[in-house]
């Protein structure tokens, strides 16, 4: 396994809000999806991954709950808020503009 | 919304704790279990997964700090600290607390005070609308000429009191009442409760025996009766229908008023409508109107009502009016005296402050120690800064929590400090404004309790800044406590010259009474004159009894009347003011009973009747001014209005029947008649003193037995009636010293206080020095000293304040400047003293200890 690529300050953010937009999604899964949605390349840090699941918690920006999992085992699922929706749309738009505008600067047409 | 959450995470911080435990096992299981899939043996796993995890405890750390409870947690660990410290050091805490117990709840009680006197809106719709005049012109005929002729102000007129007496179901009693035009109500915008309030056609007499009556009389006599309206009530012998009940807020003229009545309004009785000045306006500015418009049409309107007099008035009368608004007018009197008191208690409370910020500094330096290790375990100058404040909110929440209860027994006792008739003060006892006190003197304490620290840089550090910060905290607690002293000594200096007044009467045992019957028995002059002497024939009777007379009123009652008056040998042209005697009338044994002495000629006797020679006795001091170095005995003066001449046949000595205080300076001169001859047995409703000497108290029911429906009230000795009118000034010094001696003890304590910590941290210099030959007199003056420049610089900087400040006490002071010597040299030099005394205390204990045993410390 390579070591993985450091993920760009801010955006873990951005991964976790768009990995449980669609459907409720407990901790680990969501290390898992965005490690293979990147083909390999994002390997989140767990020792991140659960402040900043607090920290999102705390913002308001998404909301958890405790459920059974496939296997009978009770965890706890995070899903996006109302707010945490209209925060996503704003960091893909950053998203967007940030990675054009490096495209721009080392790839000039 | 993040607040809420962060309140829930501090709640559940338990519940939340284990979940994240869970949280992070289920982690570690999904891990361990891909790895076993792998196929790790389930040891490796385990170990594998905890590899790749990473440090769990920091992780588990940096998540509960995400919920951003960390303040709220210090918070509530610092508040468990400070309450346990406390609770260690009792004597510190309760004198802390007590000590700010006492300024916050002084300063809250007069705070409210003030605000709910001064500065709270009067109970009426829009009362900044309401106006009165100052200097104007005050009659029947005057007001209601104004009432008809202005159009920027509605005015109404009133008379202030008037005594009457109700009859009823067998029993007489006075009641407070007041006469006023009929659109009192509709200028004060207040509908009475019940019924209806007069209309114009009840100023015409013969439809003007109508009454409202005010709450309080209506369910103190009438039971709170519903179906009072249009009952049928007797006041002095006459039927009055009852109109309507004022709603409980009403209380104009006065709160003890307790009937209203119209003024009738007869055009043929003139003397009694343009001569009787007993009729006050009010008014309230019409729509688009001010102030200044109201005032711009004054002037020449009253020029227009001077000239409407039936006779011709002197041209200076209503010259100087202007139009005032009606709540600054009402309180013009107490508000000097308020404003005092609540500077003092003012005062009073930042030198608590001062003395418990102090006490806070000398502990802080003992816990040097404390902070210094937790420095070294990591905590932060912030920290540490937010621990101490913590500490001072809650000795400031606790101070200020006793410090209510202080103020909620300070206002049950403001009735005994302020007069029955001050402007306001039912309505303040009623709706009393202590919240608002509160957070004013809580948010005064708060503010110095957090500043204060800040600037003193609150002894983290070492401790030579904070010591001198507390010299300079000393200084200005007794400047502060200077400035009570003055003021304190002002008032005390004030109450002894009046205390010591001679007001020409010497008597003071004699008891008088308010006596009055309705007009039954006293329909003219000779029948009230053998109702007199019926009522005296009684009462002789009694052998405890040894004087009895009767005069129109009792001395030191400033509201009996004066007259514009003729004195032969000093004419006056028409358009001057006329001269004006102060009028008393009297039976012959008057004098000897108040004693007060004849200086020339004779007193009144038994041949000075009705129809008899017009006498009259002037006092000394109106002798010497119209006839000095002459004989004024066969000289004449009369009333203005009355042709007839009196001749002068006595001259008494001076006496101060307005008050003790002596005469305003309106009155030109006293002059006495004999009651036979005054117009005050020719009243209809008889109204008189009596004044006896008596060994016994129940000759009321002597003649209540024989006159049923005569009413008496206001029964006093002399004694009482001098103490009484020197009430407002003594209730003034006795706070204000209380406030001064509080003020000097909290000062002394807190001088002791900083001495006896300043010498104990220099016990060992003061023992090197020992060693080194000084001696302990050479150590206990260097000490001293401190503390003399100290107070020295604080008192003297203050005098020059207090000079300034002594202005607001003018009207308050009698018989001495108010910047007299006395209280302005004794006061600082009192201070002075007892801070040097509380200083060499300590000062003198730190030169006994053995410098060998200092110098071997630590």
């Amino acid at each position: 396994m390579s070591k993985p690529n450091d993920l760009l300050q801010g955006t873990l953010d951005l991964l976790i809000l768009k990995t449980i937009s669609l459907e409720p999604v407990h901790g680990w899964a969501i290390a898992k999806r965005i490690q293979q949605s990147s083909g390999d390349v994002l390997l989140v840090q767990q020792g991140s991954l659960y402040p900043a699941l607090h920290r999102l918690e705390q913002q308001g920006w998404i909301d958890s709950e405790t459920k059974p999992t496939e296997s009978g085992r009770v965890a706890k699922f995070y899903s996006l808020t109302k707010a945490g929706k209209k925060q996503l749309a704003i960091e893909l738009n950053q998203w967007d503009r940030l990675s054009s505008a490096v495209s721009l600067v080392v790839r000039p047409a | 919304m993040k607040l809420l959450l962060r309140l829930k995470s501090l709640f559940q911080k338990d519940h939340l704790d284990d979940q994240l435990s869970d949280e992070l096992a289920f982690h570690l299981e999904q891990q361990e279990a891909e790895l076993i899939e792998k196929g790790f043996t389930p040891q490796q796993a385990k170990l594998e997964a905890r590899r790749l995890f990473g440090p769990i405890a920091s992780t588990r750390e940096e998540c509960r700090d995400k919920r951003k409870t960390q303040y709220l947690e210090d918070l509530s660990a610092d508040t468990c600290f400070t309450l346990r410290s406390l609770r260690k050091s009792p004597t510190f805490s309760l004198i802390a607390i007590l000590t700010l117990a006492l300024g916050i709840g002084a300063n809250t009680a007069f705070f409210s005070t003030a605000y709910g006197i001064l500065f709270k809106p009067l109970p009426y719709p829009q009362p900044r609308q309401l106006v009165t005049l100052d200097e104007g012109m005050t009659g029947v005929g005057p007001v209601t000429t104004l009432r008809t002729l202005s159009t920027t102000t509605e005015y109404v007129g009133y008379v202030s009191s008037l005594d009457l007496n109700l009859f009823e179901s067998g029993e007489a009693s006075k009641l407070r009442a007041s006469r006023t035009t009929f659109n009192l109500a509709q200028v004060l915008q207040t509908n009475p409760q019940l019924g209806r309030w007069f209309k114009q056609e009840n100023e015409r007499p013969g439809l003007h025996r109508v009454a409202v009556l005010s709450d309080q009389l209506w369910r103190t006599r009438f039971n709170a009766n519903p179906n009072i309206v249009g009952r049928t009530i007797t006041l002095n012998e006459r039927p009055y229908e009852v109109l309507g009940v004022m709603p409980p807020s009403f209380a104009f003229p006065t709160p003890q008023t307790e009937l209203w009545l119209p003024i009738p309004i007869d055009p043929r009785n003139v003397g009694e409508i343009w001569g009787n000045g007993n009729f006050l306006p009010i008014g309230r500015l019409k729509p688009n109107h001010t102030l200044a418009t109201a005032q711009s049409e004054i002037r020449p309107l009253l020029d227009k009502v001077r000239s409407s007099f039936p006779w011709r008035m002197p041209d200076l009368y209503g010259a100087n009016a202007t139009v005032v608004r009606h709540d600054a007018a009402l309180i013009k009197q107490v508000q000097p005296k308020l404003l005092v008191l609540a500077g003092a208690t003012f005062l009073l409370l930042l030198i608590a402050c001062g003395n418990v910020g102090n006490l806070l500094l000398a502990r802080g330096i003992h816990r040097q120690r404390e902070f210094s290790l937790r420095a070294a375990l990591g905590a932060s100058n912030a920290r540490l800064l937010r621990q101490l404040l913590t500490e001072n909110l809650i000795l400031v929440i606790l101070g200020g929590t006793a410090g209510l209860a202080i103020a909620l027994l300070l206002f049950e006792a403001l009735p005994m400090v302020f007069p029955k008739d001050t402007p306001r003060l039912e309505e303040l006892l009623s709706d009393p404004t202590l919240p608002l006190g509160a957070a004013a003197s809580l948010a005064v304490t708060i503010l110095l309790f957090t500043t204060v620290p800040l600037l003193g840089g609150l002894s983290l550090k070492p401790s030579r800044h904070a010591s001198k910060f507390s010299l300079t905290l000393i200084g200005i607690e007794l400047a502060l406590a200077t400035t009570l002293l003055i003021g304190a000594a002002l008032m005390g200096h004030t109450l002894w010259q009046l205390a010591n007044q001679d007001s020409g009467i010497p008597a003071t045992n004699v008891t008088t009474a308010r006596i009055a019957t309705g007009p039954s028995r006293c329909p003219n002059p000779d029948s009230c004159q053998a109702l007199l002497n019926d009522l005296t024939q009684t009462l002789i009777q009694d052998p405890a009894i040894r004087s009895i007379n009767w005069t129109n009123a009792a001395p030191f009652d400033p509201s009996f009347a004066s007259v514009a008056s003729a004195i032969e040998d000093h004419p006056k042209l028409p358009s001057d003011p006329a001269f004006v005697l102060w009028q008393t009338a009297a039976t012959p044994g008057y004098f000897n009973t108040l004693g007060i002495r004849i200086l020339a000629g004779r007193a009144f006797n038994d041949t000075d009747q009705a129809k008899s020679q017009l006498v009259t006795i002037i006092s000394e001091s109106t002798a010497r001014r119209f006839w000095p170095n002459q004989n004024p005995i066969g000289k004449r003066v009369r009333p203005v209005y009355d042709p007839n001449w009196r001749t002068i046949i006595g001259v008494a000595s001076d006496a101060s029947l307005y008050s003790i205080t002596g005469y305003p300076s309106w009155i030109d001169g006293v002059q006495y008649l004999p009651l036979t001859q005054s117009r005050f047995l020719s009243e209809r409703n008889l109204q008189l003193s009596i004044l006896l000497e008596t060994t016994n108290n129940n000759w009321p029911s002597q003649l209540k037995q024989r006159y049923p429906d005569i009413v008496i009230s206001n029964i006093a000795t002399l004694g009482a009636l001098r103490d009484s009118s020197i009430q407002s000034q003594r209730s003034t010094a006795t706070l204000l010293t209380l406030f001064a001696v509080l003020g000097l003890i909290l000062g002394i304590a807190g001088v002791h206080g900083v001495i006896a910590h300043r010498a104990a941290q220099r016990t060992k210099e003061m023992g090197i020095r020992m060693a080194l030959g000084a001696r302990p007199a050479q150590l206990v003056r260097m000490v001293l000293a401190e503390t003399f420049i100290a107070s020295t610089l604080g008192t003297s900087a203050v005098i020059v304040a207090a000079w300034l400040l002594s202005r607001y006490l003018k009207s308050l002071v009698f018989g001495i400047t108010i910047h007299d010597p006395l209280a302005f040299t004794l006061s600082p030099a009192i201070l002075i003293l007892a801070a040097t005394i509380a200083a060499s205390i300590p000062a003198i204990r730190a030169t006994r200890t053995d410098p060998a045993l200092t110098l071997r410390q630590d």
